[in-house]
């Protein structure tokens, strides 16, 4: 398993040491890891969503939420778009604010052939057939469910997918933090 | 994150099994649940409780395994029922709008 963890703006060090911290307004906080598609990877991703969550202060529903999303999304390029053969994925975690709003994004990079170019809203809205349900559909649609926007970007030598999490209003369904 | 998912398998009676899940349900473990669930697949089974109290995280793939024990109950006309989900986990079944498909206990009793 290689993992290469690169942080930049304030000192993070060790995951689980800045557990406690809480992201500060006009400060920078974002983490960077280069991550193999490989299953052992994920405990690294869930480590920094943790660490990413608790410093935007969501509680453990809304963390939840992400993790799902940021799993969902890594399993499916490790399974689709590298088809579960070994393959680089980047992962950019940070917090961002957009005037009085915040946002924590999560930006990934692979370098496999372009996969995807289906409509995720259009899947996502698709009424549900239990009967003929793909696991692949349904990770989609949680995705698109957790996150406030998601968006997939070909590029020359892979993909780019990005997902945005609205930190200060709540869920898109009303829960509020 | 615990990727060693457990079982604890009580046969109440011969057409009537309870599983109770330890363990986090994802692509990487969900393989065993369903090796744990497809035997019970069958049309001598009557019943089949899920128990998730022990489940702190589920993502698209566990869903999916369950939704096959779903599927199964339609067909047959069995009963498979999940019970004692956590706030996390029933919030993911909610967010895939599976929450008023699948027969959901609210505790993990039998």
């Amino acid at each position: 398993m290689a993992v290469t963890v690169n942080q930049r703006g304030d000192n993070i060090g060790n995951p689980e040491r800045a557990m406690p911290g809480k992201y500060q307004r006009g400060k920078s906080c974002r983490i960077s890891l280069q991550l193999d598609s490989n299953s052992d990877c994920v405990e690294v991703l869930r480590s920094i969503v943790s660490v990413m969550t608790a410093r935007a202060g969501m509680d453990e529903l809304r963390s939840n939420r992400v993790a799902v999303g940021v799993d969902e999304l890594f399993a499916n390029i490790a399974a689709h778009a590298y088809g579960g053969k070994p393959g680089r994925i980047e992962v950019d975690a940070c917090l961002e604010e957009r005037g009085e709003t915040r946002f924590l994004i999560f930006d990934f990079r692979d370098y496999a052939k372009v996969c995807w170019r289906g409509d995720i809203e259009k899947i996502a809205n698709q009424p549900l057939d239990v009967e003929h349900l793909c696991p692949g559909g349904l990770g989609l649609r949680l995705i698109h469910s957790v996150s406030d926007n998601c968006e997939h970007h070909e590029l020359e030598d892979g993909n780019r997918w990005q997902l945005i999490f609205n930190v200060c209003n709540g869920e898109k369904d009303g829960h509020e933090s | 994150m615990d990727t060693n998912l457990k079982f604890e398998r009580s046969d109440l009676s011969a057409n009537n099994i309870q599983l109770r899940v330890f363990g986090d349900v994802t692509i990487h473990t969900s393989t065993r649940l369903r090796e744990q669930l497809k035997p019970l697949y069958t049309t001598k089974t009557q019943r089949i409780h899920v128990q998730l109290d022990h489940v702190d995280f589920m993502d698209s793939s566990g869903i999916a395994t369950l939704v096959e024990g779903l599927q199964w109950s339609r067909l047959t006309g069995g009963k498979f029922i999940l019970s004692g989900l956590k706030e996390n986990v029933r919030d993911i079944f909610s967010l895939a709008k599976l929450d008023t498909v699948f027969d959901i206990e609210d505790t993990s009793q039998t």
